[in-house]
């Protein structure tokens, strides 16, 4: 089985994040791999010790994602792509999923493994696209991954009211959901052993593409402008008798508040 | 006596020494290389006060009655080995004399005294450890066979030379001395016998028996002394009595300076380390000669297993189990260890003949795994890196650093550590702190304070480090708060380094990830250096250990010194004054970090001294014998799912001392004592704080 995961990097969304004139402050930001595609990796490699299987890795952005790749060599990744094209820095999200269509096209895959969705953007939009322009089977919020034969897998839903179990025909498209697994820490040995792999590093016209093609020049959405989040305001303190407080708090809810 | 015999029971006895330590020692060289023969004049010093003056034996209250004890025996075996020489003598020279020692000097007269009380008084020891150990039965003590006999063999020692030389007494003076028999006999001294009434007593207990019985019995018990003590220099190296040799040169050999060997500074960027798997200890020969004397001389006496807090709370680390196992596996793969080491020697440092070398090299490691067979995965992790057992130690072992070794190979080589380790690193190596919490908010706390950042006052006198828990913790934001206000108020010329600190990376080093560490240290050390910063407040023992101990090693070297050392010194020179007037019992709890490891025990008591208004109320166990949090050597941010928890045990103590407030130095232990606290329901009635905090409360 070869199996292909996805990996984007994302502003580490820990740090607090400031807009100014409707753009992200870059100072002081730092990058990293965005969690729910380390969930990916982690559910690669998994199914790579369990079954005999191939995995490689895909990211894609105008960012060098050396470290991050490592990361996921040191995990266990077998063989890893990086889409390197300043052009992809305006991407969208149906931009992503034709690259990564190009990528798959080129490549002989069985499963793709996508995070099911970004840290950044929230958007959840690629991997379910993916699915789309490739017309095969795509299961979104996965909890669990189970191989039947080398043409079937039976996947867990994480749905609103339960968990859907999913017989799917390979090849297909799932995006794993962030209880999936714990994604392992590598050794530190991986990580230098890591140093030696071969990160085979490619723009556009390398994937025989070009931005144009893939839409990129005509996107289906474009980001206007980023507001900073509103701050919560601070709650109102009352002091004193309670028999008091009580009647204003009360008065406050029907009159200010009206939610009584 | 008999020439003859004399040589053949010395020459079997001799060459069957001669072989067991020949293979010991060649052991030994087949281990890493230790650099232990500097400072002499220090190691000398160790050897006088720790080794013959038997310090931790007799230095210990808790212990007095059995370090007497053993003092009294090791005492007894030094007078008594200069007898030995005279009685080997004695085998080919009838009235055989050690020059200096003999008739004619009045230190030959004082030495039969002495050696002969010493006798009398090693015989009552004996009986005393039987006692010990059969009707008292301390739990530390491991009550072996190889005890019982040991004990047996010195008190046959010491029984056959006083019957030897009892006999030897009646035979001269009750019946006229019929064999020519030798005795001193000096005309300003006196007669022998007059100088050693220990002797005399064993003579009366044979009174009794005839000139020809009396001989008789000098005789056998000449050869039974001789031949026992041969036996006994034979067994000493099979077993835990091995110590009788290896403690003095052990005690001579300890690390200097710092309490224990410091971690080794690894070199990471080379590749061969990580294909090798050189890093760290994964494999026996790994070890270093030391720390195979180490285990050579665990003399399985239990007293570290007593103090070490996780062995109280139900832990599988039993230091002295696992001191022996080790011991064992070196013994069982000595042949092995031996061969290889040969082999290394002839590595050229050319890659392909090195190739075929290491092939062969390969052959020669142990069966089994050593950390996961030998080792269990929960033994290695469950140690604090508190050193309370190497404080304790009487003969100098070095536990702590052996065990940061093998955790090294784990986390560096294996990827085998506890899991919640990962959380902890992650964050450390995104946001350089342990929570993960954004780098961007680490100077968040001191908003509106008006501290001043490096990068807007390069000049300052000192440079507060803040510490991860003190920037990003609650709770000891609070203590971060109270130390700027005591800085504040005796005008002390500091800044911060604001969102520029990262973890000092104590946590991740003693985790065994040298790798995080180093990073860690790094980029601080870029920092530091670029301000060019020279004295350092440090809010946090690990970090002041860090930063003082460690940082060196890489670079940077710092005047370092803990806010409670800074405070107590303000308050010295009358910069700050305090109330005296802390009411309720006040107690203190040593972090490890700071007592045992940076030898700070009176500056914290000092305040406290000048805050309470009843004075500061002991803990049973405080100074050196502190009991740990818990929280040391990266155990913070590891679950505690075996046996009881140790931060409740010690909770636990602290409630049964009446306190009313537990003054802390550590931002691990404020955490820990206050969680233990919570946990016994008594959080309303004992307060955790930490001395910062009280200092400014009670600013006069």
């Amino acid at each position: 089985m070869k199996i292909l995961t996805t990996v984007k990097k994302v502003v580490d969304v820990e740090l607090n994040i400031h807009v100014e004139n409707g753009a992200i402050v870059e100072k002081g930001l730092q990058y990293v791999i965005n969690a729910w595609d380390e969930n990916a990796v982690e559910a690669a490699v998994q199914l790579k010790e369990a079954h005999k299987a191939e995995t490689t890795l895909v990211s894609l952005g105008s960012t060098d994602n050396t470290d991050i790749i490592r990361k996921c060599y040191a995990m266990g990744i077998d063989n890893a792509i990086h889409i390197d094209d300043p052009a992809l820095a305006k991407a969208d999200s149906p931009t992503f999923a034709k690259v990564l269509q190009k990528v798959y096209e080129a490549g002989d895959y069985d499963l793709v493994i996508a995070g099911k969705q970004a840290q950044d953007t929230d958007a959840g939009q690629a991997g379910i696209m993916l699915g789309e322009f490739l017309g095969i089977p795509c299961v979104s919020n996965v909890i669990e991954i189970k191989v039947t034969d080398d043409t079937h897998i039976q996947v867990s839903r994480l749905g609103d009211a339960g968990t859907e179990i999913v017989d799917v025909t390979l090849p297909a498209v799932v995006t794993v959901s962030d209880s999936i697994n714990e994604p392992r820490l590598p050794a530190m040995r991986g990580i230098m052993m890591a140093k030696k792999k071969k990160i085979t590093v490619m723009d556009l016209a390398g994937l025989g593409t070009s931005f144009e093609e893939i839409g990129g020049t005509a996107p289906a959405s474009e980001i206007v402008e980023f507001l900073p989040t509103q701050k919560r305001k601070g709650g109102q303190k009352f002091e004193g008798d309670p028999a008091e407080i009580t009647a204003k708090v009360v008065q406050l809810l029907v009159n200010e508040a009206k939610v009584l | 006596m008999s020439p003859l015999f004399m040589t053949l029971v010395l020459a079997v006895g001799l060459a069957i020494f001669g072989r067991t330590m020949y293979q010991r020692i060649l052991l030994l060289m087949a281990l890493e290389p230790a650099d232990r023969f500097n400072h002499i004049k220090d190691r000398l010093k160790n050897l006088v006060v720790i080794a013959l003056g038997q310090k931790r034996l007799v230095g210990r209250k808790k212990e007095r009655a059995s370090g007497i004890m053993h003092a009294l025996i090791f005492w007894g075996f030094c007078v008594l080995l200069i007898r030995s020489i005279t009685l080997y003598g004695e085998g080919y020279v009838h009235g055989f004399q050690l020059p200096l020692l003999g008739e004619s000097s009045i230190l030959g007269y004082l030495y039969i005294a002495l050696k002969d009380i010493m006798e009398g008084v090693v015989l009552l020891m004996v009986i005393y450890a039987f006692y010990r150990r059969m009707v008292v039965k301390p739990p530390r003590l491991h009550n072996t066979w190889e005890a019982y006999l040991v004990l047996g063999l010195i008190g046959i020692l010491m029984v056959s030379d006083l019957l030897y030389d009892g006999s030897r007494f009646m035979l001269i003076t009750a019946h006229g001395n019929p064999g020519d028999l030798h005795f001193f006999n000096n005309p300003t001294f006196g007669q022998e016998f007059l100088w050693t009434p220990v002797t005399i007593a064993a003579g009366n207990v044979i009174s009794g028996f005839s000139p020809v019985g009396l001989e008789r019995v000098m005789v056998l018990m000449f050869w039974v002394h001789i031949i026992t003590q041969l036996t006994f220099l034979n067994l000493l190296p099979l077993g835990k009595h091995f110590h009788v040799i290896t403690s003095l040169p052990n005690v001579f050999l300890k690390h200097l300076g710092y309490p224990h060997e410091k971690i080794k500074l690894l070199d990471l960027e080379d590749e061969s380390v990580w294909e090798d798997e050189t890093l760290g200890v994964n494999h026996l020969y790994q070890l270093n000669w030391k720390q195979g004397l180490d285990l050579y001389t665990c003399t399985e006496c239990g007293r570290c297993k007593e103090v070490c807090p996780t062995y109280v709370t139900d832990k599988p680390l039993n230091l002295h189990d696992f001191n022996d196992t080790l011991k064992a596996e070196l013994y069982a793969n000595a042949d092995n260890l031996i061969l290889r080491a040969k082999l290394a020697k002839t590595l050229t440092g050319d890659d392909e003949a090195d190739a075929k070398i290491k092939e062969k090299m390969a052959v020669f490691k142990p069966e089994k795994a050593l950390v996961g067979e030998v080792i269990a995965l929960d033994t290695l992790w469950a140690c604090t890196t508190c050193r309370a057992c190497e404080q304790v130690c009487p003969v100098t072992i070095e536990h702590v650093p052996r065990i940061i070794a093998m955790r090294q190979g784990q986390t560096l080589m294996q990827g085998q550590y506890p899991e919640e380790l990962n959380t902890a690193f992650k964050g450390l190596e995104r946001n350089g702190n342990p929570w993960g919490i954004g780098y961007d908010k680490r100077a968040d706390w001191a908003e509106g304070l008006d501290v001043k950042l490096m990068a807007d006052d390069p000049n300052v006198e000192y440079l507060l480090w803040v510490g991860c828990a003190g920037s990003f913790d609650d709770r000891t934001q609070k203590v971060s708060k109270a130390l700027v206000k005591i800085l504040k108020a005796a005008g002390v010329d500091f800044a911060i380094l604001g969102t520029e600190e990262k973890c000092t990376g104590d946590f991740a080093r003693r985790a065994g990830n040298e790798m995080m560490y180093q990073m860690m240290a790094t980029e601080n050390i870029e920092v530091l250096n670029g301000y060019k910063v020279k004295k350092i407040i440090a809010a946090c023992p690990h970090c002041l250990n860090t930063l003082k101990h460690d940082y060196p090693q890489m670079g940077g070297h710092y005047e370092v010194i803990h806010h409670t050392d800074f405070i107590n010194q303000l308050i010295a020179e009358g910069k700050i004054r305090v109330k005296k007037s802390l009411a309720g019992v006040l107690t203190y709890h040593d972090p490890c970090y700071l007592g045992r490891y940076n030898e700070i025990y009176d500056a914290p008591r000092s305040i406290l001294g000048g805050l309470s208004n009843q004075g500061l109320s002991e803990l049973p166990r405080h100074g050196t014998e502190s009991f740990c949090c818990g929280a040391g050597g990266g155990r913070m941010w590891m679950e505690e799912t075996i046996g009881s928890r140790i931060n409740v045990e010690r909770s636990k103590e602290i409630v049964a001392e009446n306190a009313e407030t537990v003054a802390v130095g550590c931002p691990f232990c404020l955490t820990m004592i206050e969680d233990g606290m919570k946990e016994l329901d008594k959080d309303e009635q004992v307060k955790t704080r930490d001395i910062a905090e009280l200092v400014a409360e009670h600013l006069a």
